[in-house]
């Protein structure tokens, strides 16, 4: 890259904050809707009547409405594991695991503590949770910055591991009283996680997700901590220079990521399933990767992405019980829509590029 | 059979696809990029060859598809970050994501959601005369399917072509310097590009050994994280076809172990854990090995000077 090149990069970060370019994640996921759609008029089908079914069926009443948001509220969890790693330029794409950790500690601590006070079981659950997917994660963080082992690989080995230790818990310690599925018991409703609108799924579990997501918001841009962590993603050997010790940065960074994972598991247990089944929300862990891409691994972008993604699967597993469509169709669109932002995030440089040289142009041309 | 022998043909019937995937592998990374995609493509390799295989009834047409779909969806990996140099990892674990909804998508499109999974009569073994009678390892070695052959001939071949032909020569310094390799008048996103398509040929021909190579089914969780075996088998094997082909008989000995002692009737370690045996041995791996070769240029797109 030459001279010029390089000053517009410089510059133009820092100048672009008014314009469009805050509607790029919207066009994307209308490009991911439009492939999607093509790829359905391909099979034979009408993608606008799916896609209008899909709106109406998913605002149809208060209750599928309210589903949309207790299906976002995992999902805003774990965006921000990925998110938030992704800020340190660390990639923890084993957050399926540690959500499954999670899980497990809370569906054991609901299950075994017996008749406590709701709000104490629910405390003990979502502390246990929370430890259970930090430390999982935390090791993550350990071995690369003690080993620089790649924890990209060991992450996702870890995800095997902890669905091998949910599988194992589940056909014994933790397997149901009758004996006959790989699942729990139902949990004691002092473990339930209290419902938001009565009459409905959604779960205060929601609220704790926005409660956190406005934290990690905290934590990476207003606090000492957080600037050290974007220092480290910005650039890993000035960040060392500067005197900050990354490798705690690493583990720090694991740890807390681990724990947003951690808690999707408290709300998926407490808050939705009141139970915990072999193999459930198989691939929660991805879908969090998708949602923090899209919403440029900030906290709010991830709380609206992570609502996208909510709505595209009410709507679209209603929409597939009547029509002949396969479901999987669901995770199709959320593979386009992300390949779509990452194609806007190509066309957006290449346009702040231009802009700036134009800029240039015209300064040069003014000295002379 | 007895039970040493029978773990032998095991280990190494496990063995040939991870050795496929991480070939293409050690190549591509050569080249500086990494194929992250390689689990999405040995999905969509296994969805290629099985729907090839059921739909004509002829094994080689599943596998000649299979290839032809690793190849399309490298196409696409290739051209988002090599052309558009966009982020390795994010893209492939896109492509990943879009992979696990395609190959159900596909699958439940063309055959319904069937009762009973349907099946394919999978390859055959090929004995060698003579040298399969030998007692205990001859079984082992010399009667697998001919994807096993195959893999054990493209190994050495690789090594040969990467570490004693020019081409081999333009692959390793394209990931080294790809500077040189430019002022060389060698187009280094071409290189990079034909790398990609190369490694995605063989981890399609890899997902299609899980389906039609020795199971003769397709499901969705048929892979599970058998590409990042592989991928993480090229980072052990010091991105050396020769130490891949150690580490990939490693893997493939603990993925035996599991199957035999599945199949078997100890119940001395829980399943689970025999399960989990070859992602907890890369881990062990991963930590354990500290001194790497890694291309110079592995992960980074290369931007050519303009002026």
């Amino acid at each position: 890259m030459n001279k010029i090149d390089s000053r517009i990069e410089q510059s133009s970060i820092s100048q672009d904050n008014n314009t469009w370019f805050n509607f790029m994640p919207v066009f994307s996921v209308l490009l991911g809707l439009l492939m999607s759609g093509l790829m359905m008029l391909l099979l034979g089908y009408n993608p606008l009547i799916v896609y209008t079914n899909m709106l109406s069926y998913a605002f149809r009443d208060i209750y599928n409405i309210a589903d949309i948001f207790a299906k976002a509220t995992p999902l805003i969890l774990t965006g921000l594991a990925f998110g938030f790693a992704f800020r340190a330029s660390l990639f923890n794409i084993g957050a399926q695991g540690q959500f499954y950790i999670g899980a497990v500690m809370a569906v054991a601590c609901a299950l075994k503590l017996g008749s406590l006070p709701s709000y104490l079981t629910l405390i003990i659950c979502f502390i246990m949770s929370l430890i259970g997917g930090s430390l999982w994660a935390a090791f993550i963080g350990y071995v690369k910055a003690r080993f620089n082992a790649n924890e990209f690989l060991v992450s996702m080995m870890l995800t095997y591991v902890a669905i091998a230790i949910m599988n194992f818990l589940l056909v014994g310690l933790l397997k149901e009283s009758k004996g006959e599925y790989p699942q729990t018991d139902v949990i004691p409703k002092n473990g339930w996680l209290p419902s938001l609108i009565p009459h409905t799924r959604l779960h205060w579990g929601f609220v704790l997700a926005l409660l956190i997501a406005l934290l990690a918001y905290i934590i990476l841009w207003r606090t000492s901590l957080g600037y050290k962590i974007r220092m480290v993603g910005f650039n890993r050997d000035a960040a060392r220079y500067a005197g900050i010790n990354v490798e705690n940065i690493f583990v720090i960074v694991f740890f807390i990521s681990g724990a947003f994972a951690g808690i999707a598991g408290f709300t998926e247990v407490n808050g939705m399933q009141h139970m915990l089944i072999e193999g459930f929300n198989p691939i929660i862990g991805a879908e969090g990767i998708g949602i923090a891409i899209l919403g440029n691994a900030h906290p709010l972008g991830i709380v609206l992405s992570a609502l996208l993604f909510g709505a595209l699967k009410v709507g679209g597993n209603l929409v597939l019980q009547t029509s002949r469509i396969p479901a999987s169709i669901i995770g199709i669109t959320e593979g386009l829509v992300i390949l779509s932002v990452i194609l806007s995030y190509y066309i957006r440089d290449k346009l702040i590029i231009l802009r700036s040289k134009k800029k240039l142009a015209v300064q040069e041309r003014h000295r002379l | 059979m007895n039970i040493i022998t029978g773990l032998l043909v095991a280990t190494i019937r496990m063995s040939t696809p991870l050795m496929l995937g991480a070939l293409g592998e050690v190549f591509v990374e050569r080249t500086g990029v990494m194929n992250i995609a390689i689990e999405g493509i040995f999905l969509m390799g296994a969805w290629g060859g099985f729907v090839g295989a059921y739909l004509t009834g002829k094994l080689w047409v599943g596998f000649l598809f299979a290839i032809v779909v690793g190849v399309f969806c490298g196409a696409v990996y290739g051209y988002f970050t090599i052309k558009l140099k966009q982020h390795q990892i994010v893209t492939g674990v896109a492509i990943n994501i879009l992979t696990l909804g395609l190959g159900l998508f596909l699958y439940q499109l063309l055959f319904g959601i069937p009762l009973l999974p349907l099946t394919v009569e999978p390859l055959k073994d090929i004995s060698i005369p003579f040298l399969s009678d030998i007692p205990i390892i001859g079984s082992a070695f010399f009667s697998q399917n001919i994807l096993t052959y195959l893999a054990v001939v493209l190994i050495i071949l690789g090594y040969w072509v990467l570490f004693r032909t020019p081409l081999g020569l333009i692959i390793r310094s394209t990931g080294e310097n790809p500077e040189a390799v430019d002022v060389a008048g060698i187009n280094v996103e071409h290189i990079r590009f034909l790398a990609v398509l190369g490694s995605s040929a063989l981890d399609g021909l890899a997902g299609a050994f899980y389906s039609i190579g020795f199971l003769g089914l397709y499901t969705n969780d048929i892979i599970g994280g058998r590409g990042w075996i592989a991928f993480a088998i090229c980072f052990l094997g010091n991105w050396n076809p020769l130490g891949i082909l150690i580490g990939s008989l490693i893997f493939g000995l603990a993925e035996g172990l599991s199957v035999f002692l599945l199949t078997s009737n100890f119940k001395l370690i829980p399943n689970e854990f025999l399960i989990a045996l070859p992602y907890i041995l890369t881990i062990i791996a991963t930590i354990a090995r500290r001194q790497f070769n890694v291309p110079a240029f592995l992960g980074k797109p290369y931007i050519k000077e303009r002026f």
